[in-house]
């Protein structure tokens, strides 16, 4: 739809630039076009009661911006903090930004269309995760699991 | 023409003169006789048919053209003001609101012609004065309206140098017209109206000179006319025509300009005399001959005259954006500030000198200012939201059949521009329970003794950092069985819980979700239908709602809201390590209370606090915190007050009060409702503030 529109006008050849992110051993993608920022883990202010995945809030320059811990969210063992832990600030229109925390920037790697497989349909519904997926890229580094972004952050179904 | 840059100018004062209409009906449908009133309701009837018109909303025009003429029907002693007069007026109103809506949504003011409206018009007035409605309609305005003046272009002074542009255009033949333009005393948008004369004659000729000068016309400085002097190819009458084709155009008065014979003595006196042209008036004679003395007595009366009028309150519309980046601005600054305090109150300072505090008090006394008079600018009267309930009261009392008054006090009662825009429909919602449900009818008020006229107060008024706003009525008040029955029917309590509950418990029942099922919104309320909207949206302004109710001697409902919404007064308190702040408006006192102290009720901690009874709340329980202390002989109870309720908050450490600004920490974080927002405090880290009402 509208963002259709606007990778079409900016990127030549259907190609489209992810943030490559570590978690455990697995590699994320994260459409760049989402990406606000991204900056070293700080100190976080933990929220009560908030929803398991949320770790808190961070200052971003006087803006509180929650976080979530996406390991959490994919239900993989509880981060562990390293020199190389970030945080992500993600800006999706109309909504307010939000910080995901990730094990390590890789690296940002260009994808065109016929190099990102499309998940196969909801039937596999095995894992949860799916619906988080929006493709997977091949790269000769490996594969990759490219985010669905909006699903990740507006996930209804895990409110308490 | 374009008018969309007008469009905010008019939906602005169509608002304005709606509320005029609205309040003088009132008045005037008590006193039928106030022709104060009358002329009142007449002038803003006229104002809005000339904007509309203007506008091009004709509709809108046609319909307060027929609410005028009743009106000058009126004026004029051809008829008396009725009540279904009244009523009809107040559908007018209603109608033309309809319009403004439609405009404020699409710039469009709607096809609904309200024929209906206007025919009932039209017979009252044809019935009040035994005339046709039609003949009435025009006559009285073709005598309002001043004769037009003479031909004031004569009067033009010419100087040498334009002489010699005369004799070239007598050289091709042109005719040289003397033009004298009157607009109609109902235009607003003059400066308009003259440029699109301007622009028909430009199709046509050449315009050579205008008195006022044509920079006034533009800025609006002449009256109801203007003169020109215009060379063209075309006749008189075709000027004539082309002129009055423009709308809100009185006359146009055309004629042959004649140069006058001795240019250059005229051109001496030239400077006085347009002077005194930006002054006339048309209906003055400033006629044909000109005789120069007198119309300059008549200008010195007309500036005297013209300066007296009362200056417009001197203000500026500003969008509210601009104001939220203002105060954005403001809380940064206070950011800063508090980041400063935090380094000079450390004790690890090397530059902890006197010069250096001193600055940063007075950096801290400005900053208050300044925060100060930043909300103060977005603070509006809540007279704008309750000016519209005395209208409301008036109908729900001929629909419901019942007599009552609506008291109003405290209109002035500031509030910030945010909560003025929401209180609007909860205040709505509850006079409408009060009308409909607290009081009784007219037999049974009679029957109890009461006055048959039941009554109904809106009261609003500062109280430290809260606005209050009451509610109340002097009806039946709310049948405790009643609702206890219904709470039990419902499910909502138990039987059990029916034995120990105060009435003040059941009461609150009201404000339950469960308590309104969407089948029993009646055309006007029904008790405890919607009441849980009303709590959740002022709890939403980070307010609260509170209900007091004596059986037969009425109910009262009262609204406390937060002053500001931005910034606030807290008391920053230390639970394990992390730190919470607690709005200082909840906060009664603080105690300390010796562990041995805490009763159980239904094994529930209380403490007995000068005779109160009063519940503790164990926050690092609630918060999950790992409390600091172990086992302490005396706790740190914060009391906080939520309405009439009290509670006691344990936590381990006061840090002290300060002045927090309030950021969100956004939607994505389901946390109960407990946290109310967050603060960034001096050295950068956040705390979040607790809300009371989720609490207590």
């Amino acid at each position: 739809m509208d963002s259709n529109n606007v990778q079409n006008l900016d990127t030549v050849g259907n190609e489209k630039q992810y943030i490559v992110v570590r978690l455990g051993s697995e590699q994320y993608g994260i459409d760049i076009q989402y990406v606000d920022n991204i900056v070293r883990k700080q100190r976080i202010t933990r929220v009560p009661k908030a929803q398991h995945y949320f770790k808190g809030v961070i200052n971003l320059r006087g803006e509180v911006i929650p976080v979530m811990s996406l390991r959490l969210k994919f239900d993989l063992e509880p981060d562990e903090y390293t020199n190389a832990t970030r945080i992500i600030i993600i800006k999706l229109e109309q909504h307010s930004a939000i910080g995901i925390i990730v094990d390590e920037i890789k690296e940002v790697v260009t994808l065109s269309e016929d190099a990102i497989d499309k998940p196969t349909s909801a039937d596999s519904s095995g894992d949860s995760r799916i619906q988080y997926l929006s493709g997977v890229g091949k790269q000769e580094s490996g594969l990759i699991s490219l985010l669905n972004i909006a699903n990740v952050i507006n996930d209804k179904e895990a409110v308490s | 023409m374009d008018v969309s840059q007008y469009l905010e100018i008019f939906i602005d004062e169509t608002k304005e003169h709606l509320q005029t209409l609205s309040d003088q009906l009132m008045i005037l449908e008590q006193e039928p006789e106030n022709m104060d009133t009358i002329n009142e309701i007449f002038r803003a009837a006229h104002s809005l048919k000339g904007m509309a018109g203007t506008m091009g909303y004709k509709r809108m025009q046609r319909l307060t053209h027929d609410m005028e003429n009743v009106f000058q029907e009126i004026r004029s002693g051809n008829m008396k003001v009725q009540p279904e007069l009244v009523d009809v007026l107040f559908r007018g109103l209603d109608a033309l609101e309809g319009y403004l809506a439609n405009i404020l949504e699409s710039a469009d003011e709607g096809t609904e012609e309200n024929q209906d409206i206007i025919n009932t018009l039209n017979e009252i007035v044809e019935k009040g004065t035994g005339k046709a409605g039609q003949a009435a309609q025009e006559t009285p305005k073709q005598e309002e309206a001043a004769p037009a003046g003479g031909a004031l272009y004569e009067s033009i002074t010419i100087s040498d140098y334009e002489i010699n542009t005369f004799e070239k255009a007598k050289e091709q033949n042109l005719n040289i017209l003397g033009i004298t333009v009157y607009l109609e005393e109902s235009c607003l948008l003059k400066a308009a109206r003259a440029f699109l004369v301007f622009k028909a004659l430009e199709e046509l000729g050449e315009v050579m000179k205008a008195v006022p000068d044509v920079q006034d016309i533009e800025d609006e400085k002449f009256d109801m006319n203007f003169s020109l002097v215009y060379f063209t190819k075309e006749s008189p009458e075709k000027i004539k025509a082309a002129i009055e084709n423009v709308s809100e155009i009185k006359e146009a008065v055309v004629g042959e300009f004649k140069l006058p014979e001795n240019g250059a003595e005229k051109t001496e006196e030239k400077a006085a005399q347009e002077e005194e042209k930006k002054e006339e008036k048309p209906a003055k004679q400033a006629s044909a001959t000109a005789v120069k003395s007198e119309p300059k007595k008549d200008t010195a009366k007309k500036t005297e005259k013209k300066n007296a009028k009362p200056a417009v309150g001197r203000t500026v519309r500003v969008d509210i954006e601009k104001l939220d980046v203002l105060m954005n601005l403001v809380s940064e600054l206070i950011i800063a500030k508090n980041g400063l305090v935090s380094i000079s109150s450390s004790a690890q300072n090397t530059r902890n000198d006197n010069s250096f505090n001193e600055q940063i008090e007075y950096l801290e006394s400005v900053t208050t200012n300044l925060h100060e008079s930043v909300m103060k600018v977005r603070m509006v009267p809540i007279e704008s939201v309750v000016n519209r309930f005395p209208r409301m009261i008036r109908d729900l009392s001929k629909k419901l059949d019942k007599k009552m008054e609506l008291h109003m006090s405290g209109e002035d009662t500031e509030l910030d521009r945010t909560v003025i825009d929401e209180i609007g429909d909860p205040l709505q919602h509850l006079l409408r329970n009060s009308a409909d449900h607290g009081l009784e009818s007219n037999e049974e008020r009679l029957a109890l003794g009461k006055s048959e006229v039941g009554n109904i107060w809106l009261n609003a008024y500062q109280d430290g950092n809260n606005v209050n706003i009451e509610v109340r009525d002097d009806g039946a008040g709310i049948n405790i069985e009643k609702v206890k029955n219904k709470a039990l029917e419902k499910g909502t309590i138990t039987p059990e819980q029916a034995e120990v509950m105060t009435d003040k418990e059941i009461i609150d029942l009201l404000f339950q979700p469960s308590f309104s099922t969407a089948e029993k919104i009646t055309d006007v309320s029904g008790r405890g239908v919607g009441l849980d909207v009303v709590k959740t949206k002022i709890e939403g302004l980070g307010g609260n709602i509170e209900c007091r109710s004596v059986v037969g001697e009425g109910s009262s409902f009262i609204i406390h809201l937060p002053l500001t919404l931005a910034i606030i007064q807290a008391l920053m308190v230390e639970l394990g390590n992390e730190k919470y702040a607690i709005p200082l408006g909840s906060i009664q006192t603080i105690e300390d209370v010796a562990v041995s102290d805490i009763k159980y009720v239904q094994t529930k901690e209380v403490i007995n606090l000068r005779g109160t009874v009063i519940p503790l709340i164990r926050l690092d329980q609630i918060l999950d915190v790992e409390s600091s202390l172990e086992d302490p002989e005396s706790l740190t109870v914060v009391i906080v007050k939520k309405g009439d309720k009290q509670a006691g908050l344990v936590v381990d450490n006061l840090i002290g009060q300060q002045e927090v600004v309030i950021k969100s920490i956004g939607s994505y974080i389901n946390c109960s409702k407990i946290i109310s927002g967050a603060t960034i405090l001096g050295d950068g880290e956040i705390a979040l503030i607790l809300e009371v009402n989720t609490l207590v």
